[in-house]
């Protein structure tokens, strides 16, 4: 990978999230959003992660897909099966630890 | 109430948040470093940005070799929700003067949110606020810290498995959406679809915040009830979102 200025992305970042939490700290009586919007808004995140997860998740130990798989289907089981957000994490670590360990 | 017992109320009403910060915030500094941010980079960013799955959404793009623009676009997108309930808490707050407000509003997180929206009209006061975001806030960084202080001491191959943690956070967040509303469950599949499709075709980065928004307006226009089937919107952690807009319809109704 090319050289990148991590100190750029932090900053960048940053102003990304701090314009949306201040504009309406200071301009709170002109701030009206429609239905349309906040329903927009509601779905943004699921759609965000999801996106994010699949087919990122497939790549997320390098070198090694099958643990990655393996960590997926963890992590799905243990959240249709509504364990704690900590709990499902630590599962699919184990269950990607182990598949690496006994040598996936 | 005076202003000390207000700021001791507010920090030990964040008491519960810390305990859900320090776990994601230690998996946060571990998957950062992994991506090539410095140990001061790291720590920085959750000084900074103050943003559990913003920062964790720019890290996995990092780590996936995405544009800053694109970084920075997705950052905004995943962080406008902080739009609506910044207006919230500042609407409970009208006295509050301009530095309070440019100071308190750097922390407005969904945890801030809920706790200080819901909490009784008497505590709704600036310290209270305050005491609330010193705990919390300190406790995100204090867990990026200990992430980062953790890495040096594990082994190559576990810090490797490591990456998958922040991907099982997401999943773990998005499902209970998705049991609760099938239509939200179709719609991730959708976007899923999509973005894997587009990735094949575009930069990943671009594709995911294409997917993401073409996604959520066709979900905006044909799923009304965004906040599930109708039922209790306490039943579950994730519900984030849906208290949101429940607080919002509150707020508006004060207002």
């Amino acid at each position: 990978m090319e050289e990148r200025n991590y100190l750029l992305i932090v900053l960048g970042m940053s102003l990304m999230s701090y314009l949306p939490r201040v504009v309406p700290a200071l301009f709170i009586s002109k701030v009206k959003l429609s239905p349309f919007m906040l329903r927009f808004l509601d779905l943004i995140p699921y759609c965000a992660l999801s996106a994010l997860v699949f087919p990122g998740i497939f790549y997320s130990v390098p070198g090694h897909m099958q643990a990655a798989a393996g960590g997926t289907a963890a992590a799905l089981l243990s959240a249709i099966f509504k364990l704690p957000l900590a709990l499902t994490v630590v599962i699919s670590v184990a269950t990607v630890l182990l598949m690496l360990y006994t040598g996936f | 109430m005076s202003a000390a017992k207000l700021f001791l109320t507010g920090m030990r009403h964040g008491i519960p948040v810390v305990f859900g910060y320090v776990p994601v915030g230690i998996a946060y500094g571990v998957s950062a470093l992994e991506a090539g941010f410095s140990p001061f980079e790291t720590i920085l960013m959750s000084v900074m940005v103050y943003s559990g799955s913003g920062q964790v959404l720019g890290v996995s793009m990092t780590a996936q070799g995405a544009s800053l623009a694109a970084i920075m676009i997705a950052t905004f997108l995943i962080n406008f929700r902080y739009f609506i309930m910044s207006a919230c808490i500042f609407n409970r707050l009208p006295r509050l003067g301009v530095l309070g407000r440019i100071c308190g509003s750097w922390c407005v997180v969904d945890e801030t949110f809920a706790i200080f929206t819901t909490a009784p009209s008497k505590l709704a006061k600036g310290f209270y606020l305050a005491g609330l975001i010193c705990l919390t806030y300190s406790s995100w960084i204090a867990g990026a810290v200990i992430g980062v202080a953790a890495h040096s001491l594990l082994p190559a191959w576990v810090s490797a498995g490591l990456g998958i943690a922040l991907y099982a956070l997401f999943i773990a967040i998005v499902m209970p959406g998705c049991k609760r509303n099938l239509k939200i469950g179709l719609l991730v599949l959708l976007c899923i679809l999509v973005n894997c499709l587009l990735s094949s075709i575009i930069d990943g980065s671009w594709a995911i915040v294409l997917s993401t928004l073409g996604c959520a307006a066709i979900g905006a226009v044909f799923i009304k009830d965004t906040k599930g089937t109708g039922q209790k919107p306490q039943d579950s952690g994730a519900a984030d979102s849906a208290d949101t807009k429940d607080n919002v319809k509150n707020h508006a109704g004060e207002a």
